[in-house]
């Protein structure tokens, strides 16, 4: 059996043929998978100073002296990052007295690191899918970003405790501002609320859940969501990008909901994660530094906004970034800001970030050419093998050789 | 004011635009995915619009050219838009106090382009990205 590292549900189960270097058969992927799969022969990056293509070596050394040229560095990305290559990079942020940040930063790096301070519970995905009866996506449409959440954990498949599964034995809910392809599947089950509305409907929820009249329009929809989720016996929240950045890093009312929720049953919260080792990168600065982004080792160990790429950017002179692409995604002002600073981008794909750096190192891609080991979205630890013989480096043999050679 | 209309734009992730995606950014079926809009029927009405015409994504951080499509559910003044370096084009930069940065919804003027200009290819945005 292979992985599949397409993100971070990490399915185990893969089946896979090679014909002659490409994939040919393969079973148990989703459509979002198998693009994953099918890339190993697409867009790859090469080792490149200034646009030209070099040795590796040349790549590696050349790396090294843009990071170690720089007064305020900041490594950045580490999401689509073995553990092993996180560590290293932790490491280095330490050794080099710089920055080091993630995504996380601008998605759901809060709700992560009240999971893993204890404020909000947690539980794996084995717990969901043999006993949870009720899942509610609050601003997640795994059918879309997790295409196999919903029929290997969440909705679908029978359970130790749910034996019929979604026919009689869960419920899906979701709390979206678009019918989402998760929502059509929730049918009645979703609820449609307006861009920023999160706060107003954990609001109603709430004094539905204290036995009050809630202030909405549909009371009668509401009060029904309320008598169900005090009837589950086990539900659990997945969270998405649309509740994360609609509560703008106040999550006190939710985490209220939560403990509402459990005061009168049980209940868990499971953030859907985009790269496929999110929760590896959080897990791995939040053991070393109580944080899961936006940390500063420069004069001892700082944690702060100013801290996150957006800002950083602003006072930053050098940037490393691994295994992410934060070109194609900041607003265009950042990125501007971030293709003018002397970048060095590691990576399996070539991406708008690698074409915008100065240097550029190639990686393997995790779970095909190179084993390694990352954590799922619900924080359970995986290991992975090759399946297939490359020259690229594995990204944790990347990142030590700069290190070294910084 | 007929062919122009401020909506809220709200950005998600699509498989398809996954899919593609992991393929390669610089593919048409990415651009397929990724620069396009879904509008409301009665909004696209109001725009003169057709399903698929190109249009103009106008905010006071950028501007984008991309293909209008026909929402099958009602979401008037709403309008849908996969994240992407497309709906990047128009997100501000602005960080909040907290640090945070919404990258998820914002105000846009959409309009009819009166010179029928062709969706924003990705290497008019990469070019954007790294013009001095
Ligand atoms: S759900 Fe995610 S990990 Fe599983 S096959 Fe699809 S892309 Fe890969």
């Amino acid at each position: 059996m292979a992985f599949c590292t397409g993100c971070s549900l990490l399915c185990d189960d893969i089946e896979v043929d090679f014909e002659g270097g490409k994939i040919g058969r393969t079973m148990n992927l989703c459509r979002k998978g198998r693009g994953h799969y099918d890339s190993l022969c697409v867009d790859r990056l090469a080792p490149t100073v200034d646009g030209s293509e070099v040795g590796i070596d040349d790549a590696v050394s050349k790396a090294a002296e843009v990071l170690a040229g720089a007064e305020n560095l900041l490594l950045f990305g580490w999401g689509n990052s073995t553990l092993a290559a996180q560590k290293v990079g932790v490491e280095m942020a330490k050794k080099l007295g710089c920055v080091i940040d993630d995504p996380s930063s601008y998605s759901q790096g809060l709700i992560t690191e009240t999971i893993l301070k204890g404020e909000l519970p947690t539980c794996t995905f084995d717990d969901v899918r043999n006993f949870a009866d009720v899942s509610i996506y609050w601003g997640d449409d795994p059918s879309s970003s997790h295409p196999r959440h919903l029929s290997r954990f969440s909705y679908f498949p029978r359970g130790e405790k749910r034996q019929r599964g979604y026919e009689e034995d869960r419920e899906a809910i979701v709390i979206d501002v678009r019918k989402s392809p998760t929502a059509e599947i929730a049918a009645d089950g979703f609820f449609k609320i307006p861009p920023g509305g999160d706060g107003d409907f954990m609001g109603a929820l709430m004094a539905t859940l204290g036995g009050k009249i809630p202030k909405v329009e549909d009371k009668k929809k509401m009060l029904n969501l309320g008598t169900k989720l005090r009837k589950s016996k086990f539900g659990v929240i997945f969270t998405g990008l649309g509740l994360a950045h609609s509560v703008k890093g106040e999550l006190d009312e939710f985490v209220s909901l939560v403990g509402k929720l459990n005061e009168l049953t049980r209940f868990s919260v499971i953030p859907s994660l985009g790269d496929y080792n999110t929760r590896g990168f959080n897990q791995t600065l939040f053991d070393e530094t109580g944080h899961v982004d936006r940390v500063s080792f420069k004069d001892g160990v700082n944690h702060g906004p100013e801290f996150g790429i957006a800002k950083y950017l602003d006072a930053c002179d050098a940037v490393m970034v691994v295994g992410s692409d934060p070109a194609a995604v900041l607003p265009a002002s950042l990125a501007r800001k971030l293709a003018k600073i002397p970048m060095v981008a590691v990576n399996s794909h070539r991406t708008f970030t690698t074409d915008a750096a100065k240097v550029t190192v190639p990686i393997a891609v995790a779970g095909l050419e190179a084993g390694g080991s990352a954590l799922r979205t619900d924080g359970v630890k995986v290991e992975f093998d090759a399946v297939v013989k490359s020259d690229y480096l594995p990204d944790v043999e990347v990142i030590e050789r700069i290190m070294e050679a910084v | 004011m007929a062919g122009a209309k401020e909506v809220t734009v709200v950005t998600y992730r699509g498989i398809f635009q996954e899919v593609e995606e992991a393929l390669g950014m610089y593919s048409d079926g990415y651009r397929d995915q990724s620069a396009i809009v879904s509008l409301d029927g009665g909004d696209i009405k109001e725009l003169g619009v057709e399903d698929g015409q190109p249009v103009i994504l106008e905010t006071g951080s950028g501007k984008v050219v991309v293909a209008a499509k026909l929402s099958e559910d009602p979401h008037p003044g709403l309008a849908f838009m996969p994240s992407s370096p497309w709906s990047a084009q128009l997100v501000s930069g602005e960080v909040e106090e907290s640090g945070f940065l919404d990258l998820k919804s914002f105000m846009a003027k959409v309009s009819l382009s009166p010179a029928k200009e062709a969706v924003t290819s990705i290497e008019e945005i990469a070019e954007r990205i790294k013009a001095p």
